[in-house]
């Protein structure tokens, strides 16, 4: 007998109802979000000591570059910067820019766009896509990320998009940390150790 | 190998230990009082939490086949393992399959549990351990000593020592800040270079088949998407079934492990690389493994399979905080790891650690999915007992002490004789060595019972 | 109308503080309660029970239900004992349908003292004069499996005199565990150890707790490491008892 048949045997049992499983998920208790004040309450999580990410607002997309290069300067980085073929992204002039898209081991800076952004955690939601690898949001020391205020959404319940799931959907809740040293909190254990978001209010 | 008690003996003794344990720990729970207290009715959704993990364990068949489709459907390879030996082969004929050289491993509680580092070790295939305590762990050549900070028993003076011995360009600061860094510029090249990525999973998700790790240092992601291959080693009752239960998991698990209200990141994989992605494996594997669990389910053990690996009730537990975890010998350690090591070790092997506890029920109220600890603890003692595990003097003592106790009239004789004599070994109200009693006299004193006991007095003063 | 109430003196406290068998019935008998001590008695079978011996925990259950059944209410003088005839005798009778009546029958009405003081009856003491300060305790067993958290604070508010010091990790096990204490006494020693140097950072005069296993274990660290803090039972202060001998003192 396999292992597969095995373990199954001892298994056996009926089939869980749909109903069932459902009603686990009624009223989930869950942090309180206003969800008329969307923005000011993930920015007040973003803000908090566990993410301590900075924000700056633009109003629309014509203004990404100069806020990137804002950032960057203040940090005293060079405008470096590792983008993802997203067409949003391109389609900004970056002029005074070295743009790559491919991520280095000692990336500095990458920018990448967020699906969504949930108020409950201030946690920054990814999918990855043709345009939108996975890697540079984790190699490198600053990651800045745009993100639409109108898609904040309340609660993590918001965070997955309906349809066939991308191969990786991941939130982003703060910079790689740790604390497996005393318990003291370490910023940039492995990957970023700045967060930075760019509001779009358009 | 030595017993539990000399090892509780060495850990009692070493004060540097003690110190580390604390500090970790300490935090740990100051920080989950305090985002406990911030979350709107905590106590219900622990009920919830524990309703969930139920209602899986009570399908989990028709779970598994549900997540081995989808996962499937996704492009994954689903593997199945009755016994740790069975998981680690699988894996490292994956390895092999795939010409690895080197594994890039994030933590993972099962890993451990099957003894992989030791399997990939014996295939000769490089192992790099990516959790910045894992990697300490491995340079140190010990074991995980906590299921969340496996670290935790090393103080910052002893990983500086351990980085300067074994690091490239160790820190020259002697801060813990510049030893993250150390391990930084250390692990980001062995990372990126790896074959292949091995992590575990903290919940799969049934419906999607998506595998879900949590990480605060991002080392999960950095392992798992440059490699060519992706393995994960779950066991079977890491599921649940969507997103949505997958979710409310999350919220108690980061609160009930570190006080935050999640982990950094958080990500859900479902299956290898898609075309046109940039990143990603080509390859994912989903190695399932039993070990004991379907065993557990039958046998009174059902509650344990809740069990979201937070370390909550080690973090709280008072005999854990004294003799950190290497004590307690076995993968896991603290409450959850007493009813747990029987499972895989054997009860003969383990029986010390179900009595190694007071019962004070503390890991019971912190734990985010209410498995009644201080209960199954009690259910090991009690199989001990019947298997004629304990020691005889225990057994006689208490044998002997039941039989009066039932016969009241008796009980009553024995106990006034024996309040004369313990009255005859006082001194001014404290007795400081009681024969039969040595533990509790050789640390402290017994007060001096009253002359005669309260059955005594009460019927002379009601005859009166 | 008086109450009836059984006392279930428990094995320690007949064994080694018989006082706060007294001063149960003092307090009481103070709140119009006629108190009764049931013969059969002797003891609840926790040891047994936590050790794993089944049998003989069942049998001692068996007694001890047999010997409070007939009453109204039964009040003990400590939680863990108290828990046991609440919480886990209806468990060991899982399985046997008739016993498991009668054990559900009398965990229903059996309370630990100063909740049944304090919840059942609603009294508070009168007259109660203790000049001392206090740091209290919480005792697993009764904080857990019964809640006894509030009671006994609000009976020991009604007394005269005595002002309360905090004690840091008052919710702390302090290491006594039954049988635990004997078997791994090197780990029961390092945990009591802590809490005693919590007890004396309060710089209270008085450790009050609601179980004698725990304060013994307490007291007799505060003795072994020369501490002045003295130790007794909440009943026997609420009681009115507090000029006795504190644990491990003299009469
Ligand atoms: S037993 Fe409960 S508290 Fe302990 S690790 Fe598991 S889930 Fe966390």
């Amino acid at each position: 007998m396999s292992a597969r048949d095995t373990i199954f045997a001892r298994l056996k049992g009926d089939a869980p109802s749909k109903a069932e499983a459902d009603a686990l998920l009624i009223a989930p208790e869950r942090p309180r979000v206003d969800e008329a004040a969307l923005e000011a309450e993930f920015l007040a999580r973003l803000a908090l000591p566990s993410i301590s990410a900075t924000h700056d607002v633009i109003d629309d997309m014509a203004q990404l570059p100069a806020a990137v290069a804002r950032y960057l300067e203040s940090q005293n980085e060079a405008l470096t910067l590792c983008m993802p073929p997203d067409p949003r992204l391109v389609a900004c002039d970056w002029q005074g820019f070295t743009l790559h898209d491919r991520a280095a081991p000692d990336e500095a800076a990458a920018i990448a766009v967020a699906r969504r952004g949930i108020a409950e955690s201030g946690s920054l939601i990814f999918e990855t896509g043709p345009t939108a690898p996975m890697l540079p949001n984790f190699l490198a020391l600053h990651h800045i990320v745009l993100l639409r205020v109108d898609d904040i959404m309340p609660y993590l319940e918001d965070a997955p998009l309906p349809g066939v799931q991308p191969r990786a959907h991941y939130w982003i809740t703060g910079v790689s940390g740790t604390t497996d040293i005393e318990g003291t909190y370490v910023r940039g254990a492995h990957g970023p150790r700045f967060l930075h978001v760019l509001l779009l209010r358009q | 190998m030595s017993g539990f008690k000399d090892r509780a003996d060495l850990a009692l003794a070493d004060r540097i230990l003690k110190v580390a344990v604390e500090r970790t720990a300490g935090t740990a729970e100051a920080k989950r009082a305090v985002a406990v207290d911030a979350f709107p009715d905590f106590e219900a959704a622990r009920d919830r939490a524990a309703a969930i993990k139920d209602h899986v364990v009570a399908h989990l068949g028709a779970y598994l086949e549900q997540f081995e489709a989808s996962a499937t459907a996704a492009g994954a390879k689903v593997h199945w393992a009755s016994t740790a030996d069975e998981a680690c082969r699988i894996v490292i004929d994956i390895c092999k399959a795939a010409g690895a050289k080197s594994v890039a491993r994030s933590k993972s509680m099962l890993g451990e549990e099957i003894g992989l580092p030791h399997a990939l070790a014996e295939a000769g295939i490089g192992r790099v351990e990516t959790d910045l305590a894992e990697h300490i762990i491995q340079l140190a050549d010990e074991r995980p000593s906590h299921i969340i900070w496996p670290a935790m028993h090393k103080t910052r003076e002893q990983v500086s020592a351990l980085f300067k011995a074994k690091h490239r360009s160790p820190h020259a600061e002697e801060t813990i800040a510049a030893m993250a860094e150390s391990a930084r510029r250390e692990l980001r090249t062995q990372m990126l270079g790896a074959d292949v990525g091995i992590s575990g999973a903290n919940f799969l998700i049934a419906d999607t088949g998506a595998v879900c790790t949590v990480t605060n240092e991002g080392n999960a992601e950095l392992s798992l998407v440059p490699p060519r291959v992706h393995i994960v080693t779950a066991g079977i009752e890491k599921i649940v079934p969507s997103m949505p239960h997958a979710i409310h998991m999350l919220r108690m698990l980061a609160r009930s492990a570190t006080g935050a209200a999640l982990t950094q990141y958080t990500t859900f994989y479902t299956g290898p690389k898609r075309a046109g992605d940039r990143d990603g494996p080509e390859e994912m594997h989903i190695v399932l493994v039993d070990n004991g669990r379907t065993k557990m389910r039958e046998e009174g053990l059902a509650e344990m399979l809740r069990c979201i690996r937070c370390g909550a009730c080690m973090n709280h537990c008072v005999v854990f905080r004294q003799i950190g975890g290497h004590a307690y010998g076995g993968t896991y350690p603290g409450p959850m790891g007493a009813v747990l090591t029987p499972v895989f070790d054997g009860l003969k092997e383990s029986r010390e650690l179900a009595n190694a506890c007071t019962l004070n029920g503390k890991c019971q109220e912190v734990c985010p999915v209410r498995i009644p600890l201080p209960t199954l603890l009690r259910g090991w003692r009690e199989k001990s007992w019947r298997e004629g595990l304990e020691p005889t003097s225990m057994r006689a003592g208490l044998s002997l002490w039941a039989w009066v106790a039932t016969r009241p009239r008796l009980y009553r004789l024995g106990t006034g004789m024996a309040v004369r004599a313990m009255r005859m070994l006082g001194r001014k109200g404290w007795i400081d060595k009681l024969p039969l009693v040595g533990g509790w006299t050789r640390y402290r004193d017994m007060p001096k019972p009253a002359a005669r006991t309260f059955m005594a007095q009460y019927k002379k003063e009601r005859r009166s | 109308m008086t109450k009836s109430v059984a006392l279930f003196v428990t094995c320690l406290v007949d064994m080694m503080r018989p006082r706060i068998g007294f001063a149960a019935i003092r307090a009481l008998e103070a709140a119009g309660c006629e108190v009764v001590v049931p013969e059969g008695q002797t003891c609840c079978g926790q040891p047994a029970l936590n050790s794993g011996d089944r049998d003989h925990a069942m049998a001692l259950a068996k007694q001890t239900i047999a010997a409070l059944e007939p009453y109204e209410a039964v009040v003990v003088p400590s939680g863990s004992c108290a828990g046991t005839i609440r919480c886990h005798y209806p468990e060991i009778f899982e399985h046997d349908p008739l016993w498991l009546a009668r054990a559900q029958a009398v965990a229903g009405k059996t309370f630990e003292v100063m909740a049944y003081l304090d919840e059942v009856l609603g009294w508070k003491p009168e007259g109660v004069r203790v000049d001392a300060r206090a740091t209290y305790h919480d005792s697993c067993s009764g904080l857990r499996e019964l809640g006894i958290k509030a009671q006994p604070r609000r009976l020991l508010k009604a007394i005269d005199g005595l002002s309360f010091a905090p004690l840091q990790g008052e919710e702390t096990c302090c290491g006594f565990g039954g049988t635990f204490c004997v078997k791994y006494p090197a780990i029961s020693n390092a945990i009591v150890g802590e809490k005693a140097d919590a007890i004396d950072a309060t710089g209270a005069d008085l450790l009050l707790a609601g179980d004698l296993g725990c304060l013994m274990n307490m007291a007799g660290k505060l003795n072994r490491k020369g501490s002045k803090v003295r130790a007794y039972h909440a009943i026997e202060l609420i009681a009115g008892m507090a000029d006795g001998p504190a644990i491990g003192e003299e009469a």
